[in-house]
């Protein structure tokens, strides 16, 4: 019964919520303009990274947004100067390469005053900021038979403004893939050429949603960071493919897609999980061990996914860029 | 701006040249690296070997299928792990202890045949199938990072979190002089030499090998002049499986130890590699491989050691600036 509860409090808990922004960047991305973004977990760190230092470093809450933001978009740029002009594979490589710099970068003994290098910056070092300005009591807030904290991290507070970023963001794409500007990446997701033809610059456009997507994908990581610490390892490639998995399983290109994805497969992986950590016994499948069986659960899911059902829940099949 | 960027591109290959080969020697006169330096650039050379079989691989599957096979990773981590399970639980108890040397040979080669059965079968339950309903190749793409994702942590769900080692015996290095080298790291040298040299005569020498090349310059060409695409497609499978093997165990004995993600840590060098030689030329992944090789440990002369694979996958992101098809890659547009 409690691991049922669990259950349905992971469908609207601010981790899902933090993967749903993070999705609906790369919709943008993939969905919208068909640009193959394998580093998305990249633009998540640096976002994560961008809020934590600026805080630590005394910022208040709209600069640390907007600094992490900046610093995504910078790194949108860098990567989309050499790549967007050559096929998409290439930029699959070379997006893939460069969130795993990032990642290694963010590790780095060098850095280790900023970054934390291996073991990154704890959550109670950035949090408080955001924690001062929830008007919740801080204690344990039951409601139904859900309880979290009212104030500190993943907590009712953290739930609602995440939440409320999702449904804003789902507005925002609503908007944007019916707009003029919106209508062009469609155009050069289907035939790049046609656009181009039409006097277009398509290199521009691309580098737009490259950008915008990838700004989406830093929010993703700040919301992600103030319900856990901030990780280089826990964004590394296992974070980019759980992206792709829930985006193309909620259905790429569709307005609610990423998020009905995230909050389905990340409830259902924490099923997976517990039901392997309670009805199995621990000598049989210890508990990393259900954490690996976990994570190979994605990977046979984006495996099936693709094959059989790539429009996913709620795409339409004719809008899939994924052979353009 | 745009003149000088185009005068750039235009003599890419020569400039780039000139400007390693100098810095090279800078280093290797300059005091504070002169020391160092013999010894990182073997190593790198080393590295760079392994690294171009275990690649050779990743670049024949690209070349006759047009599959970026992010699973390619995980086919090296079998490689390892097979070997491992195989000496250390099998061959090695069966022979007096003064032959452990035989038991790991005996089962590297065992595991190099299993990896390469991997490839056949894979081919014949997946990508063949996949290919006959004619699902595009960024789909199949996205299906290779699932397997390699699922594959990747069913070997963590057997070997566990730890790094195993496969030789257990303390090695002497030889004394060179200038430099010393192990001799785990000597052998996987000249094996890895005689591997390449043996792909290099198969893909030049033989007609499976004319073959095969020819699909990879042009499949609907090839097989119009009655080649059996599907069948070299499935020969390539099995070559780039067992050579991934190879390359693996190779590494995991210069490196004295592996984990359940060592293959898909140089996954990314390997892609690297590849894709700087000029995606799908087999020779280019050695000429690539040595480069990315030689870059990421004669990097540790001046950057944190820590970030070598960082510095290797940043000349890979420079090379893709002023030379998209890669060192020896034929220029074509591409966009």
């Amino acid at each position: 019964m409690d691991l049922l509860i669990d259950t349905l409090q992971q469908l609207f808990s601010p981790l899902t919520a933090a993967f749903a922004i993070a999705a609906i960047g790369l919709n943008v991305h993939f969905g919208l303009t068909g640009l193959l973004n394998m580093g998305h977990a990249g633009f998540m760190l640096i976002g994560a990274y961008g809020y934590a230092i600026a805080t630590i470093q005394g910022a208040p809450i709209w600069l640390a947004v907007i600094i992490s933001l900046a610093g995504a978009g910078l790194f949108a740029l860098l990567l989309g100067w050499p790549t967007l002009k050559l096929r998409g594979d290439y930029l699959a490589i070379v997006t893939i390469a460069a969130a795993e710099m990032v990642r290694l970068v963010g590790r780095t003994q060098a850095l280790e005053p900023w970054t934390g290098a291996s073991t990154g910056i704890t959550g109670k070092e950035y949090k408080e900021p955001f924690e001062a300005t929830s008007p919740f009591p801080e204690r344990l807030i039951p409601v139904g038979p859900f309880e979290l904290h009212g104030t500190a991290s993943s907590s009712w507070w953290l739930t609602l403004v995440s939440w409320s970023v999702v449904a804003l963001l789902i507005v925002l794409y609503w908007l944007l893939q019916r707009s003029p500007w919106g209508r062009v990446l469609r155009g050069i997701r289907e035939d790049e050429d046609a656009v181009r033809s039409l006097g277009k610059n398509v290199y521009s456009f691309k580098m737009q949603a490259l950008v915008l997507g990838g700004m989406i994908g830093a929010l993703g990581g700040v919301s992600y960071a103030l319900g856990a610490q901030v990780h280089p390892d826990s964004m590394g490639r296992p974070t980019t493919f759980l992206i792709w998995t829930l985006l193309l399983l909620g259905g790429a290109a569709s307005v609610f897609g990423p998020a009905l994805g995230s909050m389905l497969f990340l409830a259902t992986q924490f099923l997976v999980k517990g039901v392997l950590d309670v009805f199995v016994p621990d000598d049989i499948v210890s508990a990393p061990q259900a954490e690996t069986i976990s994570l190979a659960f994605v990977g046979i899911t984006l495996m099936l996914l693709i094959i059989f059902r790539p429009q996913g829940i709620l795409g339409k099949r004719r809008e899939l860029a994924i052979n353009g | 701006m745009t003149n000088a960027l185009a005068w750039a591109r235009a003599h890419s290959m020569a400039l780039a040249g000139v400007l390693a080969v100098l810095f090279l020697v800078w280093l290797a006169v300059a005091p504070s690296t002169r020391d160092l330096f013999p010894q990182t650039l073997a190593n790198g050379i080393t590295f760079g070997l392994l690294l171009a079989l275990a690649s050779v691989g990743l670049s024949l599957v690209y070349g006759t299928t047009g599959l970026s096979n992010f699973a390619h990773g995980e086919q090296v981590t079998l490689g390892m792990v097979l070997t491992f399970v195989f000496h250390t639980m099998l061959f090695r108890d069966m022979l007096p202890s003064s032959m452990s040397d035989l038991s790991l040979i005996i089962s590297g080669t065992l595991a190099v045949l299993i990896a390469a059965s991997t490839g056949w079968i894979q081919d014949w339950g997946l990508w063949g199938r996949l290919r006959a309903r004619g699902i595009g190749v960024v789909q199949q793409m996205i299906v290779s990072i699932g397997l390699s994702l699922a594959m990747l942590n069913i070997i963590q769900y057997f070997i566990g979190g730890e790094r195993l080692r496969l030789d257990r015996k303390i090695r002497i290095p030889y004394d060179l002089g200038i430099i010393g080298i192990k001799p785990q790291a000597a052998a996987s040298i000249i094996i890895s030499l005689i591997a390449l040299g043996a792909v290099a005569y198969f893909l030049l020498k033989t007609r499976l090998g004319r073959a095969t090349r020819a699909v990879s310059d042009n499949p609907a060409l090839a097989s119009a002049s009655g080649i059996a695409v599907n069948h070299i497609v499935r020969l390539s499978w099995v070559f780039a499986t067992g050579l991934a093997a190879l390359g693996g165990i190779l590494l995991a004995l210069y490196e004295e130890g592996f984990a359940f993600n060592s293959g898909g840590r140089i996954l990314l060098l390997m892609f690297a590699a590849v894709t700087l030689g000029g995606l799908g030329q087999a020779f280019g992944a050695l000429a690539g491989a040595l480069v990315i090789g030689i870059v990421s440990e004669v990097s540790t002369l001046f950057m944190p050691p820590d970030l070598r694979y960082a510095t290797a996958l940043g000349i890979l992101i420079l090379v893709l600036l002023i030379r998209p098809q890669g060192i020896l890659g034929r220029a074509e547009r591409v966009g």
